[in-house]
């Protein structure tokens, strides 16, 4: 079943000063069937936010449609849980108080959120922090904490804009695999925006690759690397391997040694 | 002031003496006791110094004692205006035209504070005016406003409720519009509505520039409140000042300085930090003010 349909989505930003126009999206369209984890990368500058932003329902397209589960969007909604790439969370409630914000707005009762909400910091493992407020945690817990909140709320699809950026390199690693982990216990749907060609490998079930401003989808790769995947094994897997330096060639970040070896587009 | 350094004993007393007109005394007064307990060096050393550097410059007589006098002088004056119970009364008096006026100001302010900083409409229509009636200071009001009002409490109320709501409000909507929008995104995603969003996003999020507002506001108020007492007053201590300047009695202009300062010193240390420290503090959103 299609949980998420993207069709011919386009987007003109005009400049409040000069006036001018800028085709952030020229045409977009893909399809996330239900339970798949699906990334969108591209170039710097291409429209990814804008696509996630979109879906989100926090930007009007100037063209085009997105429907969840067949009903056209619009406005933001507890359907779709966004993580942020600066966590987002509140900064005047706990981090129980902050997972459970979801569920309190749709009236669950005390108790349950209680509950709801322990299982959830469980997951994400941030047992024994319930009562921190965010500005006591370090940014790879505070994005767990970010996760956490989306999840209670079993939303149909979750968004993620690069939720890892903000986070050092090796925390970066554990995350992903956390976030795999407790995806392929769940298999939520998942709309994943990221720059980092690794991360978009190792983590989806499919990539589309967008090209540069104005932006149309470029490519559509399935990715058939078994799971559940670990880091570890990542770099001698033939098809990581391959994927990857096909996208690393198509987003034209060649290395010395792919320079001689160009692949086609 | 003096009497903080000289004895910390009496200065609990003295400060269960000078708050009478709220009506919970005895817990600002707690309050002012636990403070000097759990930190009497820290609270009490740096007026120590200014005394002590009063009492010197004082003592070295460059300027005749018509002018200036020293600490153990207006000490003296101190005790005797609260034995005759002058002080106390024009403390009270003071202090319940700031209640009053502070009271409606600050109630004002923060509905209009709201009003203008979330509603698009609103704002465009307030915000030419609001520029507008800030530029007239609060002072500039006092003559219209007697002649309106006449030299009454209405008066002074005006007045300072004019100064505390301005920059409450100004202040609210810089707080208001400081909010990252991803968290409200977030609550809007999270399924939030209206209410809860002014609740649980707007309000909280809005808190430090309240507490920036309150603090800016009072400010200006107790100096209003000082200056309209200059001016329309009867009592209370920007009278007293004014009325000792008329008789040449320069201690009891010294008095009055120091009540001020105490008395602000004791609003910040009593009400205003405590309740940031409990709120903006705790959540991170803002350093320690000061200290
Ligand atoms: N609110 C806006 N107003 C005007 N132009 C915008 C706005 N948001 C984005 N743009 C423009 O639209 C284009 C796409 O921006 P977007 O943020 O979606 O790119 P991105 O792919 O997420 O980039 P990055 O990889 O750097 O995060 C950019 O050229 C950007 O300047
Ligand atoms: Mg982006």
């Amino acid at each position: 079943m299609t949980m998420l349909s993207v069709d011919q989505l386009n987007q003109v930003y005009v400049d409040t000063y000069t006036g001018e126009a800028t085709v952030a999206i020229e045409d977009v369209s893909f399809d996330v069937p239900e339970g798949q984890f699906v990334s969108v990368i591209g170039p710097s500058g291409c429209g990814k936010t804008t696509v996630l932003n979109i879906v989100a329902g926090f930007v009007d397209a100037t063209g085009g449609t997105v429907r969840l589960q067949g009903s056209p969007v619009s406005g933001p909604g507890p359907d779709r849980g966004v993580v942020f790439q600066d966590f987002a969370l509140f900064p005047w409630k706990t981090v129980e108080a902050n997972i459970a914000f979801g569920l309190k707005t749709q009236g669950v009762g005390k108790v349950e959120r209680r509950a709801k909400a322990q299982e959830m910091i469980d997951l994400v493992g941030l047992t024994g922090f319930e009562k921190k407020y965010p500005h006591e945690l370090s940014g790879g817990m505070r994005q767990r904490a970010g996760v956490a909140r989306v999840l209670a709320t079993e939303p149909a699809i979750m968004l993620m804009d690069e939720p890892f950026a903000s986070v050092d390199a090796q925390t970066r690693r554990v995350l992903q695999q956390e976030v795999l982990r407790i995806w392929e216990q769940r298999r939520t749907t998942v709309l994943f925006v990221t720059h980092d060609v690794d991360e978009a490998v190792f983590m989806s079930d499919r990539v589309v690759v967008l090209s540069p401003r104005p932006s149309t989808v470029r490519a559509d790769l399935s990715i058939q690397i078994p799971r559940p995947r670990s880091w570890t094994d990542m770099h001698t897997n033939t098809e990581f391997v391959r994927i990857r330096r096909e996208l690393m060639t198509m987003l034209g970040v060649e290395t010395g040694v792919e320079t001689g070896s160009r692949s086609a587009p | 002031m003096s009497v903080q350094a000289n004895s910390p004993s009496r200065a609990g007393r003295h400060a269960a003496g000078a708050t009478p007109p709220t009506p919970r005394r005895a817990s600002p007064a707690r309050r002012a006791a636990a403070l000097l307990r759990r930190q009497p060096i820290a609270t009490l050393l740096p007026f120590a110094v200014v005394i002590g550097v009063w009492a010197v410059v004082s003592a070295l007589g460059i300027f005749p004692s018509s002018f200036f006098v020293g600490p153990a002088t207006v000490f003296d004056s101190m005790v005797d205006s609260v034995r005759r119970g002058i002080l106390p009364a024009y403390i009270q008096d003071s202090l319940t035209r700031l209640a009053v006026g502070a009271a409606f100001g600050l109630g004002i302010g923060v509905a209009l504070g709201f009003l203008i900083g979330l509603n698009r409409y609103v704002r465009k229509f307030c915000w030419p005016v609001l520029l507008f009636f800030q530029a007239i200071g609060d002072i500039a009001w006092l003559p219209i406003v007697i002649i309106w009002f006449g030299f009454s409490l209405t008066s002074v109320t005006v007045v300072i409720v004019y100064t505390v709501t301005f920059p409450l409000i100004i202040s609210i909507v810089a707080g208001l519009d400081a909010i990252p929008t991803n968290l409200l995104r977030a609550a809007a995603s999270l399924g939030a509505s209206r209410w809860r969003t002014l609740w649980e996003v707007y309000v909280p999020g809005a808190l430090p520039g309240v507490s920036s507002g309150v603090r800016t506001g009072l400010g200006y108020g107790w100096r209003a409140l000082i200056a309209a007492e200059i001016i329309i007053g009867t009592s209370g201590v920007g009278f007293m000042m004014f009325d000792a300047r008329r008789q040449g009695d320069v201690s009891h202009v010294f008095v009055g300085m120091a009540v001020l300062g105490v008395l602000w010193y004791m609003t910040d240390a009593l009400v205003l930090a405590p309740l940031e420290k409990e709120t903006v503090e705790r959540w991170g959103l803002v350093e320690r003010i000061g200290r």
